[in-house]
């Protein structure tokens, strides 16, 4: 009964085209699936919209900036003084989020670049290269924005993790991770999922989320482009399917050009580096009941493992396992102390996303793209080891 | 009355047991928020809880002292526009000044409840908190 298919994703487009779509956030389809039960909620909804916006390290722009006169082959570039990757062609550039310049000022990486551009600020763009006969120029100054380049394309490698570790400190000293500041005798912890809310707990097992997925990307709309990277399938599991370890992630795309600065902050983790704060919102189509009862999913049926960040190991050692009803309570017990919790990613903006996701569906203006090809579910996450050439064949 | 203050004190004054003269000539109950003293003198984040004439004698003695007096209106100040609303914030904080609104799920600062320890500056990732002393 759970695969008797309830609506398609053309019927779902139809709906949205003539404006007559029931859209809900993951809020209020769970309270409503409270209230009234999983079939109701399941036959009355077409349509429940997630939302997430945290620090996503793995995130960066794709620049051409068009061709100087004369030309240059760009082999170093600098934008506002943070280094951009150029081993593409002439006059193509990767700014990624966590660069640095060479005073290690982490209160201006290249995150903050990318929030300077979308704010619409013009930025210096400094470039030497070698010369050659067909890009003869060996030097380049100029102001950009994105109004004078041709394409600023956000593609984020990793995003959107589906779910994530709690991190706290059980050290002497007070520690400085990309979890934070975490006090010293388990002080404070910090968890960074929106929880039930989140894009990809409402849809543990990539039914509808692919490649080809139209999003909620930076108040704009972008795609999923692939799997993120250490994407994991087979994480340890809840009965309800949700993982209970970091698991599935996305590398996401969209047009810069378009997003706001309202969905897309610069972050500096102190002592750490900086980051990028990226909204992603996902709506999730019931397409039969094994979707609505994936979307009904509540915190304290969501479990996450908190580990101690002190213990500088790649595998650290299982604290314990908490859901997220407790963690946003405030406070979680660990090791019989009460430690008060943090949420690193924004669960007003999660909530601002999904609102405005359903206004897009709502109105008309964002369509549900079924997912070109789907996730393997069988890939799993390899470490790196040091290894002899003979044992990589 | 309960008021916090910025206490500036030259290197003569730095002897002076100040917090008992408040405490046992004035009746005024002292709780130190923050301490800093070195080399050129010293700075003090003190509450002082008591009637307003008996504060205001008080100050007046510690003025008699060289030590230079400011009520502290506004110690940390929370930028809006900065500010993503994601509550790193609020597990730092000992005193509860920083928390969640769980209606809204915005982070509520509450000026009254602030001691000024600072411990939240490097903890914010959007710089949108700033110690005001």
């Amino acid at each position: 009964m759970e695969d008797e298919q309830l609506r398609t994703y053309a019927e779902i487009n139809k709906r949205i085209e003539s404006k007559t779509v029931s859209v809900m956030t993951a809020e209020e389809f769970k309270t409503k699936v409270a209230g009234e039960g999983l079939a109701k909620a399941a036959k009355d909804v077409d349509v429940v919209t997630t939302g997430t916006f945290g620090a996503m390290c793995s995130s960066g722009v794709l620049l051409n900036f068009g061709h100087s006169d004369p030309p240059i082959k760009m082999q170093k570039v600098w934008l506002d003084d943070i280094p951009s990757y150029t081993g593409l062609a002439a006059v193509d550039a990767y700014l990624g989020a966590t660069e640095l310049d060479d005073n290690l000022n982490m209160f201006h990486g290249g995150a903050h670049v990318i929030e300077d551009l979308v704010r619409g600020k013009p930025v210096k763009l400094k470039s030497v290269a070698y010369g050659t006969d067909c890009y003869p120029k060996r030097e380049f100054e100029s102001w950009i924005s994105l109004k004078t380049v041709n394409q600023a394309v956000l593609f984020n490698p990793r995003n959107c993790y589906q779910n994530y570790a709690v991190a706290t400190n059980g050290s002497n000293k007070v520690i400085y991770t990309y979890m934070g500041k975490l006090l010293s005798d388990f002080g404070n912890a910090t968890y960074c999922s929106a929880g039930e809310i989140s894009p990809l707990l409402n849809d543990p097992f990539f039914r509808t989320v692919g490649i080809g997925t139209r999003i909620f990307l930076g108040g704009a709309q972008g795609y999923v482009a692939w799997e993120g990277t250490q994407f994991n399938g087979k994480p340890l599991r809840s009965p309800n399917g949700t993982p209970r370890r970091p698991a599935g992630t996305l590398a996401v795309i969209g047009d810069l050009k378009k997003m706001s600065s309202d969905y897309l902050r610069a972050l500096t983790m102190q002592k750490y580096g900086t980051s990028l704060s990226v909204g992603i919102g996902i709506p999730i189509p019931i397409l039969d009941l094994e979707m609505a009862k994936f979307c009904s999913v509540r915190d304290a049926d969501i479990f996450t493992a908190a580990f101690d960040y002190s213990e500088t190991k790649r595998a650290r050692t299982v604290l314990r396992e908490v859901n997220y009803s407790e963690l946003k309570s405030g406070e979680i017990e660990i090791k019989g102390k009460r430690v008060p919790t943090s949420s690193l990613s924004s669960i007003y903006k999660a909530r601002q996303i999904s609102n405005e996701l359903k206004k897009w569906i709502s109105k008309g203006q964002f369509v549900i793209q079924e997912p070109i090809q789907k996730f393997d579910l069988e890939r799993e996450v390899k470490p790196l080891e040091v290894r002899t050439k003979e044992a990589c064949k | 009355m309960k008021t916090k203050y910025l206490l500036t004190f030259p290197n003569e004054a730095a002897e002076e047991p100040i917090t008992y003269r408040l405490v046992k000539d004035f009746d005024i109950k002292c709780n130190i928020l923050r301490a800093q003293i070195d080399e050129k003198g010293g700075r003090m984040v003190l509450e002082l809880d008591g009637p307003g004439d008996m504060i205001k004698k008080g100050i007046q003695f510690l003025k008699s002292k060289k030590v230079d007096v400011s009520a502290i209106k506004e110690g940390l100040r929370k930028d809006e526009e900065k500010c993503t609303q994601c509550g790193v914030c609020v597990s730092i904080c000992p005193v509860g000044a920083l928390f969640l609104d769980k209606k809204t799920w915005k982070i509520i600062f509450d000026e009254n409840r602030c001691v000024v320890c600072g411990l939240c500056i490097d903890a914010c990732p959007t710089t949108a908190l700033e110690l005001l002393l």
